[in-house]
């Protein structure tokens, strides 16, 4: 199985090297999110610090939508899919493969995005390990449960509308554990608070990667 | 040579599962009539919330319907329809057709809620746990009533709306969870336990739990009918489809009949 | 007493409502199965091969 997962991603991952498309587009756009956050905020700097924590995982939430959905396009031409289900490769060691490609993207968009809120809304780190381990546990959990609707919405032709609809209410949790988690990471929050919320996003993250790697198979077998 | 093939024979519904559902549902109604009389002019106000309480007869109800009864059932089916052993596309019916009527009892649920809250709260909308998780139930119900939507399958569409359910499922107790500790790092009660006074009894009591039973019945009748409804759709989209490959077959063999002639 | 009006109307409106839909979506439907399962009686059936063989070309 892990063999498995690490061809699926080295894949997933070339592909996007060469092509680019989450540097180019995702992350421009996460950045685009951000500066309309501000627009929309308004000009009162204490404001937009205080918003920080949550705007930036918003805009993790939808980066996360865009970069589910180029990972479920690249195996739509060409009869990949069908492929892959021939190919023998084991169905857990592929959600685990292609979870971990979109962890990887997410990982690299939030590097962007967190320079960005800092730069942009003035939101100063205190405690630097809540910020990180909050964003792996996060990234971890979007990744897995954005591949398990990727997966579910993959033979569909309203997979663009569908997705970030179906998607993103599951997401929640990990938009209001992190976003508490951050506040209590910045400037102005309370460390021990931050600690629930981790246990939480573990909780999460534990619940849905145990799902998706019982369950991606019969997905994949059904659509 | 020519053989008769039979047409698939449309589902027909037993005269007994007729009469359940009509018997049911007069039962509804009347359940339903007698609640309201009861609520709205027989038992009197509450010392705190005067004539506000009488909500309490609807609202639980609609709730514990949309959150409970609806939603358990439909996650119950859906997991029934994807374990091996006992799938069946009755479970995948089932589902749906508790999906499809939860979410208007959902919405009734937040309707009602809302405005209870307005007069006693202030405002038509607070972020408390149940609320919020009402609310998002109400997302992912929709979102599995879009995915059915797609053409499909039946067996596909099925499998698919399970999954969705069963992430649903699981996805609500976490959002219940997470609301709570939210809200309760700052401030307190729970919108219905401020609300439902300790002190009801008497014909109040009786009443609300008249009011549960009339809304579970609606409840019943309306998935009974929704569910026949979702057979009736299932056949006719294969039905219709086998009376049209039948006649172009007969076109096909009236011509190689002329051609061989 | 306004609010809880609105309140039972709009609740059992909304149930009433949906389920005179139900009624009438169960009649629509239980009349177009009855036209096709009709249709399907009288259609002319001539092949014993399953759908599709009847093609002009012949699909033996």
């Amino acid at each position: 199985m892990w063999r498995d997962s690490l061809l699926v991603a080295g894949k997933d991952l070339r592909i996007e090297a060469r092509s680019r498309v989450g540097l180019s587009q995702v992350a421009p756009f996460g950045v685009v999110a951000l500066v309309l956050f501000a627009f929309a905020l308004g000009p009162d700097r204490a404001m937009m610090a205080k918003g920080a924590p949550g705007l930036f995982w918003v805009a993790v939430l939808f980066c996360t939508v865009l970069a589910v959905q180029r990972s479920v396009s690249v195996e739509s031409v060409d009869g990949a899919r069908d492929g892959l289900r021939l190919s023998g490769l084991d169905p857990a060691g592929q959600f685990l493969g292609k979870a971990a490609a979109v962890a990887v993207q997410l990982v690299v968009l939030e590097v962007v995005l967190g320079v960005g809120v800092v730069l942009l809304y003035g939101a100063r780190i205190e405690v630097p390990w809540l910020i990180i381990v909050s964003c792996v546990l996060g990234t971890v959990g979007l990744a897995a449960t954005g591949t398990l609707y990727g997966a579910l919405s993959a033979g569909l032709r309203m997979r663009e509308t569908l997705l970030p609809f179906l998607f993103l209410p599951i997401a929640a949790p990990v938009l209001l554990a992190g976003t508490r988690v951050w506040q209590a990471g910045l400037a102005g929050g309370t460390e021990s608070f931050g600690s629930p919320w981790l246990r939480l996003l573990v909780v999460f993250d534990a619940i849905y990667v145990a799902l998706g790697i019982v369950v991606f198979g019969p997905i994949q077998e059904s659509v | 040579m020519s053989t008769n093939h039979s047409v698939p024979a449309p589902p027909v519904q037993s005269r007994r599962s007729r009469w359940t559902t009509r018997i049911i549902g007069i039962t509804a109604v009347v359940t339903t009539a007698f609640t309201v009389w009861l609520g709205l002019w027989v038992t009197p106000p509450d010392q705190v919330q005067g004539d506000l309480v009488r909500l309490v007869y609807i609202h639980p109800g609609v709730a514990w319907v949309a959150l409970y009864l609806a939603f358990a059932l439909a996650a119950l089916a859906s997991l029934l329809y994807l374990w091996p052993r006992t799938r069946s596309l009755f479970w995948d019916r089932l589902a749906a057709a508790a999906v499809e009527v939860g979410v208007v009892f959902n919405v009734c649920t937040l309707i009602s809620g809302s405005i209870w809250g307005k007069p006693t709260w202030g405002v038509w909308w607070a972020w408390d746990a149940r609320l919020t998780s009402t609310a998002v139930l109400l997302v992912l119900f929709l979102g599995y009533l879009a995915l059915r939507r797609v053409p499909a399958e039946p067996e596909v569409r099925a499998k698919r709306s399970a999954f969705v359910a069963l992430f649903a499922a699981v996805d609500i107790p976490i959002v219940h969870f997470s609301v709570l500790w939210w809200k309760t790092l700052h401030q307190g009660a729970t919108v219905l336990n401020a609300n439902l006074s300790p002190t009801i009894h008497g014909s109040m009591a009786w009443t609300l739990l008249l009011g549960f039973v009339a809304l579970t019945l609606v409840f019943v009748w309306m998935l009974l009918v929704r569910y026949r409804i979702g057979v009736l759709e299932d056949w006719l989209g294969t039905g219709e489809l086998d009376v049209a490959l039948r006649e172009r077959q007969a076109e096909g063999a009236g011509l190689d009949e002329d051609e061989a002639a | 007493m306004g609010y809880v009006q609105a309140g039972y109307s709009i609740v059992l409106g909304l149930l009433f409502l949906y389920g005179i839909q139900l009624l009438w979506r169960r009649r629509r439907l239980n009349r177009a199965v009855a036209r096709v399962g009709a249709a399907g009686a009288t259609a002319p059936v001539r092949n014993a091969d399953g759908p599709g063989v009847g093609r002009p070309s012949g699909g033996r």
